[in-house]
């Protein structure tokens, strides 16, 4: 006989949580600051937003965002890349500056105490950067063996390989926000110095400051570092995310691997989607818990991979949705028949009342987690200010996962997970898998070169 | 910063029970170090801790296969497990309502893991294990770089010899019986410690502990710990590797035995590695990657493990048209001028703000306070370590730091493993046979 209970224990009472309280300025230069105070807490941090992501570069200069937002921790008019290193991490602060595809975003964390000449060196970042042709062709030729270092991961030439046979070649989300490595090779200093000064401006510009903070003072601090400065840059191109269409696997061939990445998927949904809280449960429920359909089937009953998961990659235009896992080599024609399986599961029928319910007390409860640090905070306030979307949006965000219903999740399976144009991509060792593959009968197969 | 409180318990059956409150979200995290890791495994059974770790979470007597991480994200909670060289740890974080819910779990599977055992769920995660493996080794270019550098810094005798995720050979030899020993011998109360730290009342809390785990009988027949002490201490000369493998560039490991984790000589190793290799005005990123530019990236850390020897790794992955012997040289210049020189004192007021800062936000998270409450109790049997942390780092000094590195990151104590891209390797295959060895 067990020593332990054999039931379930009772829940306790929970108690309420609420997303912290915040505060919105908009200095006159445009510049909108978010204040989350935290206090009692040991950090607090900064993040600096700009619509200078990849969607407001020019395609024929792919890259220069995610190039310019690397340049610019390299120094500061006054301070050259060792002195801004060392002014700043003396303070015990690692500035970083990247950028995605709807923002790009300069941001440190900093014991309180430093936070007042944390700003300052920021606001002079951003304002002054140094942008040394040194330094510039250093991080370009360090870019061009990132992109190289990538492609010999398979996962990473997976995702890469999946957006260049998604898209067509003339959107820009067929490619990685950071460029390729013939866009980035062709750019030059000059390149840089006119995005970062169309885009880096205040005008649409969002400071979000969270954690152990006195609200006066940073005002203070942010008007004397950033308040005089002034302009607005245009802000992002529209993007129309047209897929190449079409059921099909597409097979780059790696010779030697031991496993197959597998990446199965279509566009999406952008962002502002109305079924956002559906589509966001569908995904969960298709790939994003343990016993989510894709796990429970390839991973916990046919061992055929260590996990498997689905996921929404959501931008202002509608960037990818996919399925994603690793599968062994020996087994990659019958894990892709399965994962495919799941895909026209899910679009077929309600998930189950307990499934729905396991995922929907999942993504509810799990809530307070999200916000434990100082950064979840803080990274929270960022969609907000990035697609403007409502105040209260964290106040509503459970009631509103809360009140999807299981016919609601089926319908945005239905709408987004369009069979007839599911691409499957595969990198793995054609010489073993590509005969298999092409008996599936999932759709016609073409192979293709990772260069 | 504010002190971790620490509240220190022990059950009759030997379970040990920290609990740390913190009521500011309505969240608690539980945390259980079994003093079980890949260094407990017998020959041919390598890999064995781990694969039983994902043994934990096939269900126990009252809770079926998938419902453990079902019971814990259906309220909203995270969990894992982890296994590494000294030990297995185990860990939900959920709403703090439900504190009871993630003791139940773990108790019924420390008190009844083997009534709900089958060869099919055996079968199962061996298979899912194995590709765990093929997953962050045998398909990842440099993937095998931690169990080369273990296989090599370690003599054949000593546990840290090979890796915790074990041979392909020895998984598929794992029965039943190996589990039941397994359990029987290690997975027991006076084994292990539980870690609570977040939004509770302590009386219930320990009420609660008490009424799951207090009637799970102990292991009055602990076996000794693994014999690790090394004698001499160092490696005794260099010993060299390179591997042909699937990588454009090519990357220089060092590697070094340097003293345990949780000694003065360690924490100076920690500093030292830092001055090397944290943040860009470390000196190799400085060096190397800015000035120099012959490395594409650099990184330096140590293993924090107590079995006789710590490891310190530094790596540097060559620039395209770099090769790796200048790009080596670099990085023993490096090791040589800091030993030579010392820090000055704003490199090390540096390294010690930016521990500072690295150590509040890691601790931030209920779930990694509970963590290191348990390891400090389970390795030194000493919780109030975790309020220690920052004076003991911020106590390094230029001498310890010139000290350590001499000593021990010294070439009389240094494995050098080079990846190199498989055809520039003048036909060599990757494989064990091609293996440069010396010393």
């Amino acid at each position: 006989m067990s020593p332990v209970s054999t039931l379930r224990p009772a829940s306790g009472a929970p108690r309420p949580y609420h997303f912290p309280a915040f505060s919105r300025h908009r200095l006159s230069n445009g510049l909108t600051v978010w204040l989350v105070p935290l206090p009692g807490r040991e950090l607090v941090n900064v993040h600096l937003l700009f619509d200078a992501g990849a969607a407001a570069e020019e395609e024929a200069r792919a890259g220069v965002a995610s190039l310019t937002a690397r340049l610019l921790v390299t120094g500061t008019r006054s301070l050259d890349a060792a002195a801004f290193a060392e002014a700043t991490e003396r303070l015990g602060i690692e500035v970083s500056s990247e950028s995605s595809w709807d923002s790009a975003r300069a941001a440190f964390q900093a014991l309180p105490a430093y936070l007042g000449e944390g700003l300052a060196l920021l606001a002079e970042m951003v304002r002054e950067p140094r942008l040394d042709p040194g330094e510039f062709e250093r991080l370009k030729a360090e870019r061009l063996g990132d992109i190289m270092q990538a492609r010999s991961e398979p996962g990473r030439l997976a995702d890469e390989m999946f957006l260049d046979s998604l898209y067509v070649p003339e959107t820009p989300y067929h490619r990685l926000g950071g460029g390729t490595p013939e866009t980035v090779a062709a750019l030059t200093l000059d390149d840089v110095r006119a995005h970062h000064a169309a885009h880096y401006l205040p005008g649409r510009a969002h400071l979000i400051v969270a954690g152990n903070l006195d609200p006066d003072a940073v005002i203070g601090e942010v008007e004397a570092g950033l308040g005089g400065w002034t302009g607005a840059g245009p802000g992002h191109r529209e993007i129309s995310p047209l897929a190449v269409g079409g059921r099909r696997i597409v097979l780059v061939d790696r010779p030697d691997s031991v496993q197959s990445e597998l990446r199965v998927g279509l566009p999406g949904i952008t962002r502002f989607d109305p079924r956002y809280f559906s589509a966001t449960v569908m995904a969960a429920t298709l790939g994003g818990v343990f016993r989510s359909y894709l796990n429970l089937r390839l991973r916990e009953e046919l061992g055929y991979t260590y996990g498997a998961h689905a996921g929404l990659d959501l931008r202002r235009a509608a960037g990818p949705m996919s399925a994603r896992s690793a599968v062994q080599t020996e087994v990659t024609a019958p894990a892709l028949t399965e994962l495919v399986g799941q895909l026209d599961l899910i679009r077929s029928s309600d998930p189950a009342e307990e499934m729905l319910r396991e995922v929907k007390d999942f993504l509810i409860g799990v809530f307070p987690l999200r916000f434990e640090t100082t950064g979840g905070v803080a990274g929270a306030i960022e969609p907000l200010a990035i697609y403007g979307l409502p105040d209260d949006y964290w106040q509503t965000y459970r009631a509103n996962l809360e009140a999807v219903t299981a016919a609601e999740v089926r319908q945005a399976a239905e709408e987004i997970i369009d069979p007839a144009e599911l691409l499957c991509l595969v990198v793995g060792d054609a010489a073993k898998i590509r005969a298999e593959l092409e008996a599936t009968g999932i759709g016609p197969l073409e192979v293709r070169s990772a260069e | 910063m504010p002190s971790v409180p620490i509240e220190r318990h022990q059950l009759d059956n030997g379970l040990r029970v920290i609990l740390s409150r913190d009521d500011r979200a309505p969240v608690v995290a539980v945390n259980l170090w079994y003093d079980v890791g890949s260094k407990h495994e017998q020959p041919g059974k390598t890999g064995f801790a781990h694969l039983f770790e994902h043994l934990m979470f096939q269900g126990s007597e009252h809770v079926g296969k998938t419902e453990h991480f079902a019971y814990v994200q259906g309220v909203g909670g995270t969990l894992n497990g982890t296994t590494w060289l000294d030990r297995t740890n185990y860990f939900e974080t959920l709403p703090s309502h439900e504190l009871e819910l993630a003791l139940w779990l773990e108790a019924d599977r420390m008190a009844s893991l083997l009534p709900a055992m089958s060869q099919e769920k055996l079968d199962n995660q061996r298979d899912v294990v194995k590709n765990e493996r093929r997953f962050s080794v045998d398909n990842q270019p440099y993937g095998t770089w931690d169990e080369r550098i273990q296989e090599l810094l370690f003599p054949e005798w000593h546990p840290y010899h090979h890796p915790a995720i074990g041979s392909m050979e020895d998984l598929s030899a794992a029965s039943l019986d190996d589990v039941k020993d397994f359990f029987d011998t290690f997975y027991r109360p006076n084994n292990a410690v539980l870690s609570i730290v977040g939004d509770f009342e302590t009386d219930a809390a320990l009420a609660m502990v008490r009424r799951h785990f207090g009637d799970i009988p102990a292991n009055p027949k602990l076996p000794p710990p693994p014999q690790v002490v090394l004698d001499p201490f160092i490696l005794g000369g260099e010993k060299r590797l390179v591997v042909p493998d699937q990588v454009p560039l090519p990357r220089v490991y060092l590697a070094y035995r340097i003293p345990v984790f949780g000694t003065p000589e360690h924490d100076a190793c920690e500093v030292s590695a830092d001055l090397l290799g944290a943040g860009r005005a470390s000196r190799l990123y400085a060096n190397l990657v800015r000035d120099k530019q012959l490395a594409q990236d650099v990184a330096v850390f140590v293993f924090p493990v107590v079995g006789g020897a710590a490891i310190l790794t530094a790596w540097a992955t060559a620039r395209p048209g770099i090769g790796h012997e200048s790009l080596e040289a670099a990085l023993l210049e490096e090791i040589e001028r800091l030993a030579a020189e010392g820090p000055g004192a704003a490199e090390l007021e540096r390294v010690r703000n930016l521990h500072h800062a690295g150590s509040a936000a890691a601790l931030e998270r209920i779930a990694e306070r509970a963590d290191r409450l348990s390891m400090y109790t389970c390795l030194f049997d000493e919780p109030e370590r975790i309020n220690r942390e920052i004076t003991d780092y911020t106590s390094v000094d230029d001498e310890r730091v010139r000290d350590a590195v001499t000593r021990y990151l010294a070439a009389d104590n240094r494995l050098v493993l080079t990846y190199v891209p498989a055809e520039a390797a003048d036909g060599a295959e990757p494989g064990p046979d091609e293996r440069e060895l010396s010393a």
